[in-house]
């Protein structure tokens, strides 16, 4: 992050919680790799030619750190001015490190680029510049393994098959005796509440079961990252707070690390052991807040509303931005 | 890596029939429907038998037409009863089956194969999906002269224009069905550890189902259009089509209405009896049918 000078990296660096930095430099130094660290991602697609700049840019995200700093500045030049002509910008220089077990919201509003975010830390999309370290090792979507599991707004189930055998796909493409399988997708269809759908098919569930049908699916591959694209945006209001009360017990039991991504501040502030806002103006992480509180929580607490307000603030004073350009 | 693309093919077979098999142990509540022979539908079709009967029987008793030229429904019930007496009806029926079987095979298989090819390979498949097009279009009894020629009078011939006539229409089904899987399940699938072949086998191919089976009923029809033309015209060989020109030989009007009927009953049976019955069985399971609940 600190290659580029940008104004933007300095309002970054003011805005950011300083006792947050302090803690995460004491654990780097003691020893602690984030599970997913998100190393200064730059993303653009371009919508003229209809295609994001996926496949010339991959030598340059290997390369870019063998280069001197001038270089890179060259490369960034040639890269902003390829950007003005048909290209826009979606992350720009995106650090973000988590750490095993968190529970981190992701909040912005839509366009701001946190599913673009989410879709490369899965391993669906590539940066164009920057990386993706999973235990500090380099993840690509050439290596695409089953631990960071995506769960869709969609639930993007298949119809094709059965409740039972949805839970069981992902061990199936791993080649899991059927024995296991079945065993291993039994518990997580019963952890979601789902046993007695194990037969049903796909459309004879609704969209809450959907979703919880989904995170059975995603858990019964023992990810070690859980990523979650507004997953309950399309459920009304009861089933969600529903499913935020078993995702919350889920979280507890099976203590997985989990990426949630969400424009409801709401959802942001009841779930997340972290809320990072997204900025709409910088593409790029404007605040963070760290949330103490023991789930379940309640939104009317007046800390809660305190950064509902300050999250709200953040909005308002991008919708400022935009407006003056 | 021919074997194996015929290998995905079976596959794609079996996985529609499985899907069929196991709609009926997870049958619930609506799509029960299609299986229940319904008494109304019973007493339409009765009745609708009737009248056709018997404005036949009308035209034939005003005499419009002589008697040879315009045989009546008895005549024609007769000569049905004679040409199974005689066994022409039952080979000619196995004869034609055979063939219809045995082409249509070759035109999944082929044709399955080069559509799959055609989405792997985007070039190929987009040059090849037009040529298949003009082809698809084109009248398959026209193929006839040419496979008498290359082939000559034999099995072979009869097989070629069949598969001419059908094969194309597999291929672009296939092409377009595999194509229009939804993105979704393909991402989903890729995070989920799928890709190469598993992704093929596991994902693309049961999502393309439904459309899949929508393109080998047409392949089915065409197929079946070409075969009993090819008969009446190489007719050296036995079957139905065989016994249809026979009757125009001999002006045996009785004949000709008789193998007309047959040929009728055999193409509702199949449409109705096996595609329309995995379509439903697919949809059922898809969730597709609910508007029609």
């Amino acid at each position: 992050m600190a290659l580029i000078e940008s104004p933007h990296s300095k309002i970054l660096e003011n805005s950011k919680n300083s006792s947050e930095i302090q803690g995460q430099q004491k654990q780097e130094s003691l020893g602690f790799i984030p599970i997913v660290h998100v190393n200064d991602v730059y993303k653009s697609f371009d919508f003229k030619n209809n295609r994001n700049n996926n496949n010339d840019s991959n030598s340059n995200t290997t390369t870019y750190n063998l280069l001197s700093g001038e270089q890179q500045q060259q490369l960034l030049n040639s890269r902003s001015s390829m950007r003005a002509s048909s290209s826009y910008e979606v992350l720009n220089g995106i650090d973000l490190k988590i750490n095993e077990g968190e529970f981190v919201t992701i909040v912005g509003p839509s366009g701001c680029g946190k599913s673009t975010l989410l879709n490369i830390i899965a391993g669906l999309d590539r940066p164009d510049l920057g990386s993706v370290l999973i235990r500090g090792a380099t993840a690509s979507s050439n290596t695409m393994s089953t631990k960071r599991i995506m769960i869709f707004q969609e639930g993007a189930l298949f119809p094709w098959l059965n409740v039972q055998d949805n839970v069981e796909f992902g061990l199936k493409i791993a080649k899991v005796p059927k024995e296991k399988r079945r065993q291993v997708a039994d518990r997580y269809i019963e952890m979601v509440g789902l046993s007695k759908f194990a037969e049903s098919f796909v459309y004879q569930l609704s969209g809450g079961m959907k979703q919880r049908v989904a995170i059975a699916r995603a858990l019964a591959l023992e990810p070690e990252v859980l990523l979650m694209d507004e997953p309950f945006a399309a459920l009304d209001v009861q089933t969600r707070d529903l499913l935020h009360e078993e995702l919350v017990g889920i979280h507890k039991t099976t203590g997985k690390t989990i990426l949630f991504v969400t424009h409801n501040i709401n959802e942001a502030i009841l779930l997340g052991d972290r809320v990072i806002v997204l900025s709409s103006v910088l593409k790029n992480i404007k605040k963070e807040f760290r949330i103490d509180i023991p789930r379940p929580r309640d939104p009317e607490t007046p800390e809660l509303y305190e950064i509902k307000k300050q999250i709200l603030k953040e909005f308002e004073g991008d919708l400022q931005i935009a407006k003056r350009r | 890596m021919i074997c194996r693309l015929l290998k995905e093919d079976d596959n794609a077979l079996s996985t529609a029939t499985t899907i069929g098999a196991a709609g009926k142990s997870n049958r619930r509540n609506g799509s029960r429907k299609i299986y229940r022979i319904d008494t109304t539908d019973v007493a339409n079709v009765a009745l609708f038998l009737a009248i056709f009967v018997g404005l036949w029987q009308l035209v034939t008793v005003l005499e419009l037409w002589p008697k040879t030229l315009f045989p009546s429904p008895a005549q024609v019930a007769i000569s049905i009863g004679e040409l199974i007496a005689n066994n022409s009806l039952v080979i000619g029926i196995g004869t034609t089956l055979w063939r219809l079987a045995a082409g249509f095979a070759i035109s999944i298989a082929v044709g399955g194969m080069v559509g799959l090819a055609m989405v792997k390979f985007q070039g190929f498949g987009k040059t090849m999906s037009s040529f298949a097009v003009g082809l698809l279009t084109f009248p398959s009894i026209a193929w006839v002269p040419f496979a008498i020629l290359l082939i000559g009078f034999n099995n072979f011939g009869i097989l070629f224009v069949v598969v001419m006539a059908s094969v194309f229409s597999v291929m672009i089904s296939t092409y377009s069905a595999v194509r229009n899987v939804p993105p979704i399940y393909i991402r989903a699938s890729k995070n989920m550890g799928a890709h190469g072949f598993s992704l093929f086998r596991h994902v693309m191919i049961p999502a393309a189902t439904p459309s899949l089976i929508i393109g080998i009923r047409q392949a089915w029809s065409f197929a079946w259009h070409a075969l009993i033309g090819a008969e009446m015209l190489i007719t050296t060989l036995y079957g139905l089509g065989h016994v249809l020109s026979i009757g125009r030989e001999f002006n045996d009007m009785s004949q000709i209405i008789a193998v007309m009927i047959t040929i009728f009953v055999i193409g509702l049976l199949f449409d109705r009896i096996i595609f329309l019955r995995l379509e439903e069985k697919v949809r059922s399971r898809w969730g597709l049918n609910q508007h029609s609940e």
